[in-house]
């Protein structure tokens, strides 16, 4: 007989969902990687705050955050750990560095709370400093059981989420219209959310953002 | 980890950063090994504070951001805060105590257990005697109630006997300490309470 539903497969779906959970504590309510300042200064609006962030996916996470998260979740031990330091490399600004070990080092606090073991490769990357996000959630998502495809799209939602999430609370957007805007990207999370090539490597660059991000603020309400 | 964690919440301007400016000094005649954790709502400016009063060498106040949330950083998702009471016992091994201030917020905040191993609620006699009747979580689930400004009550109309009473009752006789931080009374039994509840020693 036929079974009505794929066990493994709703154990995976359950499990990413529980992930990409906005109640999920990993520290990143507290970043917003420079959409706190670009609405300061009126690079983005209302009206325009999906349009950035289906640009930020498109750019920053497509190019950059899911390479690294790849990266996380194939890799082992030395070869980890000299993934953390090309990351490492690829990321010039000291700002974006600092605030990427920063939301390394609470997920690194999360998983060591919820007793999950985390390859030893990264363990070493976060002992020198260079535990950085992306490739942190990488290893992080598949130590709980994640296969790459649902880690990237978990990763990716979880980005838009966590920017439309930092919109309400600056007062910008409504919690009722996010919802909105983050149903109609669904489709470009998914067909954004697919392997890399394993050769390749990250490279962002998305001048209006990675500016909103460096440019330091008085009265700051996020990290970044 | 070795380090007790104190979360310290309250209201704002109630005097919490005041109370820890108080304790810092007992505790360092105690010989506690002691750090600071504040969670700034929009700036650095309580551990700037913290760091400019000398009570503290400045490496060891470390400011988190609270994503304008102030209760979200020390209950929902206390893993910054985490992070950064790790970071603190990595670079100073030893370490006896983690005090970690909450952003000022309402009376409905509390602490995460999995945060902290003890935490107290600062409320001060001028943000009016009715707090304790309101009976928020933080006044009743709070290891330990601070009333600050206690000198304060003949000046905003409080009758500071009936307040302690009321908070006391609705605590269900939970330990409540009256203090002026700004003048130190008080605040040996603050520390006593700490030495005897949290340190054991």
């Amino acid at each position: 007989m036929t079974p009505l539903y794929d066990p493994p497969a709703t154990l995976a779906a359950i499990r990413a969902m529980q992930l990409a959970d906005s109640g999920f504590p990993s520290g990143v309510f507290a970043f917003s990687w420079g959409l706190e300042s670009a609405l300061a200064d009126g690079q983005v609006c209302k009206r325009t705050l999906a349009d950035w962030i289906a640009a930020e996916l498109r750019t920053r996470w497509y190019r950059f955050d899911r390479m690294a998260l790849a990266g996380g979740h194939r890799l082992t031990g030395a070869m980890l750990t000299d993934w953390f330091h090309t990351v490492d490399t690829l990321m010039p600004a000291e700002a974006p560095r600092r605030d990427s070990t920063h939301a390394g080092d609470a997920l690194f606090a999360s998983a060591c709370a919820l007793r999950i073991e985390l390859d030893p490769g990264a363990k070493a990357a976060q002992a020198q400093g260079i535990g950085h996000f992306s490739v942190t959630h990488g290893v992080f998502l598949r130590a709980c059981g994640l296969d790459l495809p649902n880690a990237l799209a978990t990763s990716a939602l979880s980005m838009a989420r966590g920017a439309f999430s930092a919109a309400v609370r600056l007062g910008v957007a409504g919690a009722i219209s996010t919802q909105a805007d983050l149903l109609a990207l669904a489709p470009l999370i998914a067909e954004l959310a697919t392997e890399p090539d394993p050769a390749a490597l990250p490279a962002s660059g998305m001048p209006l953002s990675d500016v909103a991000l460096m440019r330091p603020r008085s009265g700051r309400l996020f990290i970044n | 980890m070795t380090a007790a964690r104190v979360g310290i919440g309250g209201p704002v301007g109630s005097g919490k950063t005041a109370l820890i400016e108080a304790i810092l000094p007992r505790l360092a005649e105690s010989g506690i090994d002691t750090a600071v954790i504040t969670n700034d709502l929009v700036t650095d400016e309580d551990a700037e504070r913290l760091r400019r009063g000398g009570r503290l060498p400045p490496d060891r106040v470390r400011a988190v951001q609270a994503g304008a949330c102030p209760h979200t950083v020390i209950r929902e998702d206390p893993t910054l805060n985490m992070a950064a009471a790790d970071r603190l016992e990595a670079d100073f091994p030893g370490l006896d105590l983690i005090l970690i201030e909450s952003g000022g917020d309402n009376l409905a905040s509390t602490f995460s257990p999995d945060l902290v191993d003890f935490w107290m609620f600062v409320i001060d006699v001028a943000g009016g005697d009715d707090i304790p009747r309101k009976k928020g979580p933080g006044i009743l689930q709070a290891n330990l109630l601070v009333i600050n400004k206690a000198d304060l009550a003949p000046h905003v109309g409080v009758d500071f006997p009936r307040m302690l009473a009321e908070a006391t009752a609705v605590r269900g006789g939970g330990t409540v300490l009256p203090t002026v931080c700004r003048k130190g009374t008080g605040i040996a039994g603050v520390v006593e309470h700490l030495r005897r509840e949290v340190l054991f020693k």
